[in-house]
Parts: structure tokens; sequence; C-alpha cells
């Protein structure tokens, strides 16, 4: 929040647009023909067009892979798939390697090379340095603000900060690359060798593999410059936006250890989530913040191994890896793995050779595709910036960001779970507390455990429930109700919601009415909780053992032959449906279910429950 | 005389010798001149004779102006405005100083003979029909000085770009250390070596221009701090004498027989002075121009990246790019002449994976071999990289070589030469540059019996240019020496 205040403060300093104002002029002719001009605004990083679309709430994401894997195994058990028994003896044969480089943009007021503002949605080449439109003459101005989140990034993933390192140049030709290169960390990225470990609640529910938790090297972690945003025009013009031009962004590499697709995406949106956790990343990570490539590779098992394996940073013993470029989000990340190991498996079981090359993969598309060979491969000519003096980064600083560094994910997942906290959650509930809204969900739900700790703190046996009560409440009552809307803490404050589950747990108001409650502090009714309770008459105000006899005697006698089919054939579960008549016979907020079923219990002579 | 009768006088000097093409640019002649009547009536009492205030001042045309085009003398810069000034001309002005117009240049500032301008080669003529070269790549800038056009000029020297033209047209041309002067606004060729360079018709002039521009500049990454500059400068007691080293690997086989008379004559004038010489060597120096002839081109090639008419400058005629390329491939085919193409071609090649291990890499290793060559002659330590702050008391205060291996060559020679012979013409220049040193270039007039007979009955005195060069941060005691030399040289011979 603080950097999108400090955005508007910092003037820009180039007033004027820097762009051909006659090219404007034409795009804004209106067209001849009937064809309609649309803009369609390219968001993904480094300008090759690729649309992200993986914005889907994890517990979609989560319900809908444990549905099809449910779906799978029926399949599987059903009928004989051929295609199935042959893609898992494949698997048998060949190993899969995978490494991953994921580009995310850094949160920071300024850019990386210019005091000019980082900016979203402005109006076209409004923030522009000198030097972000490569003007003659103009040179770089380091902004080390933009290190701060960047060292956070690196220690949350565990990696040495390096004492000293260096940008160099990355050059490459393309009209969204003002100066013909980018400033990137070659020779000297600023931290180097962390890692990250998956855990079996980091996965979908059912695919976790058997081996986890799994660690995963981090090679290194180095900074760099976005580029300028191309917007189309078709058909033949293309119009620059220089706004983006070396917003700062950090690029991780990890080591080639991810021996499945699925495990390839779990890392992915770990990394997401604990870059968010410690604020190094802008918050639009879903429209586009983040991009990843993938290197991808094959080979045997139990192998004859030839001993011409390669080797991809330190790694040996692998087989020809191909790079799969520019994908936009987790389920593409996943997709894009097994469609290129499918595409290895099939050259190599049919003779063929893998070649080194670039590919790339669509959103929805079942293989991936050329791009490039090695003799296409760009020669990015690799040079020391001779403008921009080494960052040299101190001890103390490290110190103090690793001592203010935000609670990391595992670290959290484990509190919730670990019952000595009394949270006592499930760690499929906590990690879906902590990824859902930003980890906003998350501070809600502490506050309304916080709210009703105050109130039973005098009372053990309830403070060891109220975590997991809190967590059901928060997550599934509340949770059904925001499911189509944006998620904000002032629907129903956490004091509203603590004092709802307040009065469930002292027995003041049924389940029913709490839910009631909820929903009409949701839909805005503005009373406190109370005094709903009060106006609404909600309190339960319990029936006497007479009044429940007499309700129960009726029924029985209504449904003579439903008792006796119960009673003969014990279905006492059909029990519930008389529980269900009893309540909704006497007036809101009289009758509880447990008490009901017992003196039904009773009158028929049944075992209690 | 007054500032105004100067610069009236200059002015039309500047229209007399258009034919020279030293000046590609010019603002307004009537402000101009207003501004200088203007700088006569306020004219302080004490005006320091160094100061630059008041004075017409030409500015090389790759340093950006707002007031005129900023061409780099290269096509596709052709009708380049800057939006900005650079911070020199800025602290130009402030000081006083009529910034007046620009200077030609050899493109981008490739070349030392000024023949490779958009704007065609300036030409040195001082009698009718001599045709030679100004030198390069500040070589409008220097015979701007030599034709009094202006009373000083700002140039900026790259491997000698100001040193080797202000040998060639007899004027005094100064290379600050590196990272003395801004190069904000200084269009960039080689940013490691890059350096502004001040040309002028004497040493007091060219250090009241240096003067005014030795400031901190936040807007230059690698302006030196005012904390690192407080450091700098050996603490001479006046008039004391200095020990002067002569490098011994400079005295090359080609080196032209006229200049070599003059270095002589110049290290025994010091010499009668009280001064004493030491040969030392400098053993690096052989691979000094083939290490500069990497280092440049290679950062050339990543600086010129930038030049494709779609944000400013001159896009080619008609449709440029094709779905496979990129939009601007025949833009830098047309808009950049052979000798840029050329280097920028070499640059990408040393920087290629094939080529960097064999080229750039060992370029750099030579580079720092040249500065410990520098290192362990000197007298003062390199307060950049030195491990103690003692003296080397064997060491040198300076060093003194010529600038170019030869005087001035006829325009159609320098035509006829292939561009590694172009090269060899800095030798001299290039090893300050690469170790960031300070160097000046003065005029010592050539020895009685070899000067050329034509310009001799025309009155014309050749000079050659004689190089001083200092300890990093040393460039007050170059200027000192500079001074001291041109007077020595001046005064009668003892000998004689």
């Amino acid at each position: 929040m603080l950097a999108s205040s400090a955005r508007s403060a910092f003037a820009v300093v180039p007033k004027r647009p820097y762009i051909c104002q006659s090219c404007i002029q034409k795009t804004r002719l209106p067209p001849l023909a009937s064809g309609r001009s649309s803009i369609r605004l390219t968001r993904a990083l480094h300008a090759e067009r690729q649309l992200p679309n993986d914005d889907s709430p994890f517990r979609k994401v989560l319900k809908d892979a444990a549905k099809k894997k449910k779906k799978d195994r029926k399949g599987n058990s059903d009928t004989s798939n051929k295609a199935q028994r042959g893609e898992s003896v494949q698997l048998d044969k060949w190993e899969l390697t995978v490494g991953i480089e994921i580009h995310a943009e850094l949160n920071t007021a300024r850019k990386l090379f210019s005091s000019a503002a980082t900016s979203v949605s402005e109006a076209p080449n409004t923030h522009v340095s000198l030097f972000d439109a490569a003007f003659p003459g103009s040179q770089p101005h380091f902004q080390k603000e933009a290190l701060v989140p960047a060292l956070r990034a690196a220690l949350a993933l565990n990696c040495d900060i390096q004492h000293k390192s260096s940008f160099d140049r990355k050059h490459y030709f393309y009209q969204d690359q003002p100066a013909g290169y980018q400033i990137t960390q070659y020779y000297e990225p600023f931290a180097k060798d962390g890692h990250i470990t998956l855990y079996p609640h980091d996965f979908p529910p059912g695919t976790a593999t058997q081996d986890a938790p799994i660690t995963i090297g981090i090679k290194q972690v180095q900074m760099e410059q976005d580029t300028a945003k191309t917007v189309q025009q078709p058909p033949f013009t293309n119009l620059l936006d220089f706004n983006r031009v070396s917003h700062p962004l950090i690029e991780i590499i990890t080591l080639p250890q991810i021996h499945d697709p699925t495990t390839a995406a779990v890392l992915v949106r770990k990394i997401q989530t604990i870059l968010k956790a410690v604020n190094a990343v802008t918050a639009g990570m879903e429209m586009g913040g983040l991009r990843a490539d993938v290197n991808v590779s094959i080979r045997e098992r139990h192998g004859q191994s030839t001993g011409r394996g390669l080797s991809y940073s330190g790694v040996t013993g692998l087989g020809q890896r191909t790079e799969i470029k520019n994908l936009a989000s987790i389920k593409a990340v996943e997709d894009a793995i097994i469609a290129e190991r499918d595409r290895q498996i099939g050259l190599l079981e049919s003779g063929g050779v893998v070649e080194g090359e670039t590919r790339g993969w669509t959103l929805g598309s079942r293989s991936t595709k050329r791009l490039r060979g090695k003799e296409g491969e760009i020669d990015y000519r690799y040079m020391p910036d001779p403008d921009i003096a080494p960052v040299i980064v101190g001890n103390d600083l490290i110190q103090h960001l690793r001592t203010t560094l935000p609670q990391l994910s595992d670290e959290t997942v484990n509190m919730l779970v670990d019952n000595k906290n009394d949270y006592s959650l499930t760690s499929k509930d906590a990690s879906t507390l902590l990824l859902l809204d930003g980890g906003e969900r998350l501070d809600y739900y502490y506050d309304v455990v916080e709210h009703l700790r105050a109130t039973f703190s005098n009372d053990t046996d309830t403070q060891a429930r109220l975590g997991k009560v809190a967590g059901n409440w928060v997550l599934m009552e509340l949770g059904g109700l925001v499911k189509h809307e944006e998620w904000s803490a002032s629907h129903v404050s956490s004091n509203e919601l603590a004092s709802i589950i307040a009065h469930v747990l002292r027995k003041q108001i049924t389940g029913r009415t709490a839910k009631l409650l909820l929903s009409m502090k949701f839909e805005g009714d503005e009373r406190s909780v109370e005094h709903i309770i009060a106006a609404e008459n909600m309190l339960l105000c319990p029936l006497s053992r007479h009044e429940y006899e007499e309700l129960a005697r009726n029924l029985i006698e209504e449904k003579q032959d439903v008792i006796k089919e119960i009673v003969e054939k014990k279905r006492y579960q059909k029990l519930r449906w008389f529980v269900g008549q009893m309540m909704a016979r006497s007036a809101e907020g009289t009758v509880e279910p447990d008490q009901a079923e017992k003196v039904l219990r009773d009158l028929l002579h049944l075992p209690p429950m | 005389m007054s500032y105004l009768a100067h610069a009236n006088r200059q002015l039309e000097n500047i229209l007399k010798h258009t034919n020279l093409n030293a000046v590609v640019s010019l603002y307004d002649r009537a402000s101009i001149l207003s501004a200088a009547s203007v700088a006569e009536q306020r004219a302080p009492q004490s005006a320091h004779p160094r100061s630059p205030y008041g004075r017409i001042v030409l500015v090389k045309d790759n340093i950006c102006t707002t007031a005129t085009p900023t061409t780099a003398a290269s096509g596709i810069l052709k009708n380049f405005k800057s939006p900005y000034d650079a911070t020199v001309v800025k602290q130009l002005e402030a000081a006083g100083a009529l910034v007046a117009g620009k200077t030609n240049m050899d493109e981008f500032g490739m070349g030392s003979y000024g023949l490779n301008s958009y704007h065609g080669p300036t030409t040195m003529s001082r009698i009718k029909g001599e045709e030679r070269s100004a030198g390069g790549s500040s070589g409008g800038s220097a015979l701007a000085v030599a034709t009094d056009q202006c009373w000083a000029a700002l140039g900026t020297d790259t491997g000698g770009s100001v040193r080797l033209p202000a040998a060639y047209t007899g004027v005094v041309g100064f290379k600050p250390s590196y990272g003395l002067l801004s190069r904000w606004g200084v269009i960039a060729y080689a940013n490691s070596l890059d350096t502004v360079g001040v040309l002028g018709g004497d040493v007091d002039c060219v250090e009241g221009v240096f003067d005014a521009l030795n400031v901190y500049d936040p807007q230059d990454p690698t302006s030196l701090l005012p904390s690192t500059r407080s450091h700098f400068g050996s603490i001479r007691a006046r008039n004391s004498p200095l020990r002067i080293g002569i490098p011994l690997d400079y005295n090359i086989s080609t080196l032209d027989l006229t200049v070599r008379t003059a270095w002589r004559q110049s290290l025994q004038r010091l010499q009668e002075r009280g001064h004493t010489l030491h040969t030392v060597r400098l053993p690096a120096t052989r691979h000094a121009l083939s290490a500069y002839y990497v280092l440049a081109p290679a950062e050339a090639s990543s600086n010129l990246a930038k030049y494709d008419g779609v944000r400013y400058g001159n896009r080619a005629e008609g449709v440029d790019g094709t779905p496979e390329s990129v939009l601007f491939a025949k833009t830098r085919g047309a808009g950049f002449g052979p000798e840029v193409q050329r280097r920028i071609l070499l640059g990408a090649f040393s920087l290629s994976a094939q080529a960097i291990d064999n080229y750039f890499i060992q370029a750099q290793k030579v580079r720092r071999l040249v500065q410990q060559d520098f290192d362990s002659v000197f007298k003062a330590p390199n307060q950049l990289v030195a491990k103690s702050l003692e003296e080397n008391d064997n060491g040198v205060d300076v060093l003194l070589c010529p600038t170019a291996p030869t005087l001035a060559p006829f325009l159609n020679d320098a035509k006829r030469q292939d561009p590694i012979q172009a090269y060899m013409n800095d030798i001299f220049t290039v090893p300050a540059s690469l170790a960031g040193l300070p160097a000046i270039s003065v005029p010592i007039s050539v020895a009685e019996e070899d000067r050329d007979r034509e310009l001799k009955n025309r009155d014309v005195v050749e000079s050659a240019g004689m190089q001083i060069i200092g300890q990093y941060g040393d460039d007050k005691l170059v200027l000192d020496v500079a001074r001291e030399l041109v007077e020595a040289a001046s005064s009668p011979d003892k000998l004689a």
C-alpha cells in the first residue's frame, strides 16, 4: 500500500509521450471496411504473446483436481484403458527431469534503473524516463530500494545472498526492447544456492508423490528489467507502451531436480505463494506478473547408461533437453511438461532423437510447438554493463531483512496444524486458508479466534476446540456465502462472527439459527448480533421434557409403519427425519436435534445414541 | 579586447571557414552576440583569465543540446534534437560561457581522421590548396580552436579522440581522469573509456574549462563522488624538480623522425629546467592497441543497438522489416556509415559465445596489465586500486611521449589507408584511455630543419603533439607540467 501511494507522489520526468504522433493519428482513423480494430493488451512478460488465465481460486483447483483424480481412478478400474496402461509402462521405463525458470515482478515504487514510477494501467507512455526510452546520452540509475523485495524473496527461498553482484547486458533486437539489450545478472547473480521443500500439504489431495517432502534446489535468483508492452492493432499496426520498461523483475532458476509434472506445478504455486507472503511481488501476479520457462528432458530409468549423458547446472547423466518458453500459468506449466514428456518419449521409442531446441505451448493445446532449433538460438552476447557499479550488500541489511521476514507458508501451516497451538486444523484447511485472498482470509481467521479466546478465557475445554470450530465457520459457512463475491473482511466483521460462534458454543442458539444469523449479517443487516437475537426472538428456549415427549408421540402415531420398520430392521438413521419434523413443527430455536433424538429413542426403547 | 569583440570575430571566422567543415550547426547569431554584450556589461571585476565566462565555446556534436540537433555525425540521427541538455553544457552555461554551436566529428566518435562524418570530412587547410586531416574523432573541435572560431571547444576522448586532433591541428587537448567530467548527455561510444575532453589554444584556457566542469554529477552513475575526489592530487612544492618518465616502449620504428626530434627536444628543455629524466618500461603497451580495438567495438555494438528509428532518429525509406525479422534491419543498414558498421560487427563477434573468451575476456586482462604497468612506474599510488597509499620513491611524476606517430597526414593519404593502418594512429593515446589516466597533448614546434618549406614560406609554424600522462587523479599536475613544457619549449634555445 505504501508503494501505491508513493507511486502517485513521484513526478514523471518527461511529460511528453515519445511515440510517433502520426502513427497514432493513423490508427485513430475510422476503418474503411467493416473490419473492427481491436486492441489486445498483452500482459505477459517479455512480449511473447500469450494470455495468462489461471485466476481460478485455489480451492476450486483443488476440488477439480480431486474430482478428476476420482474419475480417472474409476475409469481405470472399470475399463482396461489401453492408452493409460501404455503410458504407465512408458513412465516405468523413462524418467522425466525438469528445471524451471520463474520470472516475477518485484513490488517497488520505482523502476529498476530510473526514478520513473512503476505503474499498472496508466495512460501509455506517461511513466517513461529518458533512460527507459533509451535516449542518446542517458544513463541508468540503479534504484537500490528494489533490493529490499528482491532480498526478501531470496531469503524466503533459502538462498545465500552474495556480498557482491553485478549487472550484464543481454542483447537481442525487438521493438519492445528500446536499448537493444535487457539488463540482467548473468555472471554474478545476487543470490545463489537456495532450496524449497514441498510437503504433502502443498499438493492437491491425492496427488502428493510418495517421496514427499521433496526438496528442490534453487540455482540462483537474479534481478533484471522488464520490456515495453506491445499493443497490437490488427492488421498492421503495433503500438508501443514504454511504461513497463525497466519494471524490476526477479528470475528464479531451479536445478533440474523435478521428475513429475504435478511437482513442477506445485513448486511454481508454492514459489508464488512464498513471494506473496514476504511481500516481494506485486499483488497483480495473477494478471501476468508471473511467467515460467521449463527445461524438459527424459532418460531411461534402468539405463544401460551409455555414459554419454548431458549435464545441466551440475546435474549429470541427463538426456537432451528442450526449453518451453513463456508459460503464463500453473496449469500451463503442468500441461506443457506432460505434452513435452510424451512427445520426447514417443520420439525415442520410435528410434528418433530429441533435438535441443526452444518450443512453445499455447493454453488448451495438446502438444508443444517448435519455435527455433539450436542453429536459430539467439546468441545474447552477454557483456558486463560498464555504467552500472556492482551491488554490494552488507550483512546488516541481510540480518535486518531476515529478522523482519514475514512468517513463511510452511511455518504457518505447521502452526495451524499443530494442536499445541490449539488451532488443530487439517493441513488441507490450513493451506487453503493461507492461499485464499492473498492471505487476508487467514488474518480474518486469526482475528475470529482471538475474539473467541478472549470470550472463553476461563473455559479450557472450549479453548481447545475454538481453532477448529472457527476454521469451519470461516472456510465453510462464510466461505459458502462469499463464493461468488470478492472477499472482504467487512462483509461480516470478525468480532460479529466470533459472537455468533460463541452463542452456538454456549448453546444459546442452535446451529441453524447461527447460519441464518450469519446470512442476515452477510446480506447487510446492520443490527448487532445480540440485537438481532433479541429482536427476532432467536434464543434457544428449550422445551420441557414433557413437551418433547408430546411432540414425539404425535409423530409416532402418524407414521406407525415407518416406526415399525425402524424398530424391526434397526434402521436407526431414519430417526433423523423425525428429528427434522419435530424441529419444523416447533418455533424457531426451540428444539435441539440431539435432545429430540434422545427423547425419540427413549420412547421407542432403542439403544442410546 | 572585450568579450563582445572576441565573440564577433569568432562568429565571423565560423562563417569564413565553412569550407573547413569544422562546425555543423550554429546557435542563433544575434542571440549569441546579445548574450556576449550582456556578459560584457555584467563582467565581474576580477574575472579570472582562465574562466570561460563570456567566451565562445563550441561543443562536439555527440554532446546533447536542446538548441540545435545532436547528430553524432550519423545519418541515423541526422535530424535528432535532444529533449535535454548534457550536464557539461549546463555547467558551461552556468559558468557564463556562450555555447554557440556544434562541431564536426567522426560518426559516433569512430575514426582518427575526421573522415567518417555524415556531414562530410573536416579539412585542415592552413595555406591555400592544403588539404590535411584535422584528426579524429574530435577533429571539428580541434580545428575550430586552431582557426579561432571559438575560445575553447569540448570534445570526447575514448582512445585519443581529443589528443590526436589536438596534435594534428596544433592546439592543446586534455583528456581528464575517467569519471571526473559528467557523461550525462554524452552519446556513448564505449562507456568504460569515454571521457569528455577540452580543447583550447593554451593550457590556461583548457584548465579554466576543466575547472568549471570538474564537479560530481549524480546523473552520471560513473561520476566520482566528492569524497573520492578529495583524495586526488599529488602534492608538489611549487617549482620543485619533477621526475619525468620516458616510456621506451613508445619509441617505435614507425615513429616519424620529425616527431622523435620534437620529443627529444621537449625532454631536453625540461631537463634544462632542473627536472630529471628516467626511462621506464611499459611492456603491455604493445598489446594495448589490440585490446582497445576489441573492447571499444564490443561496447559500441551494445551501445549502438538502441538506434532503430522507432522512438527517435531516422528510418529508412519505405517498409522495413519482414514477418521474420525485426522492424529495423534496413534502417540500421542505411543509417550507419561503413566504419560504424565495421565496428558493430567486430564487437558483435568478440562478444559472441564462441569468441568472447579469446577476445573480450583476454582484452580485459590486457587492460588490467596496462593499468598495472602504469601503476608500477608512477611515484603516486593509484587511489582507486592501491592497497597502500605509500609513494614509490623510484617512480616518476609524469610520463612524456608523443601523442601521435606522425604529423597531420594529407586527406588523400588518409582516405587510402586501410582501417588497420588508421587504427595504428591511436597507439600512443590508447594506453592512457585503457587505464583511465589524465593525459594532455600540447603543441611543440618542430625543429627548424624539419619544417615544410611551403608552410614555412607562409609563416605557418608546424608542431608535433607531445603527450603528458599522469597517475589517476593527478589532473592538476598534468596541466601544470603541460604549462611548463610549453613555456620551456617556446623560450630561446640555450644551446643554440
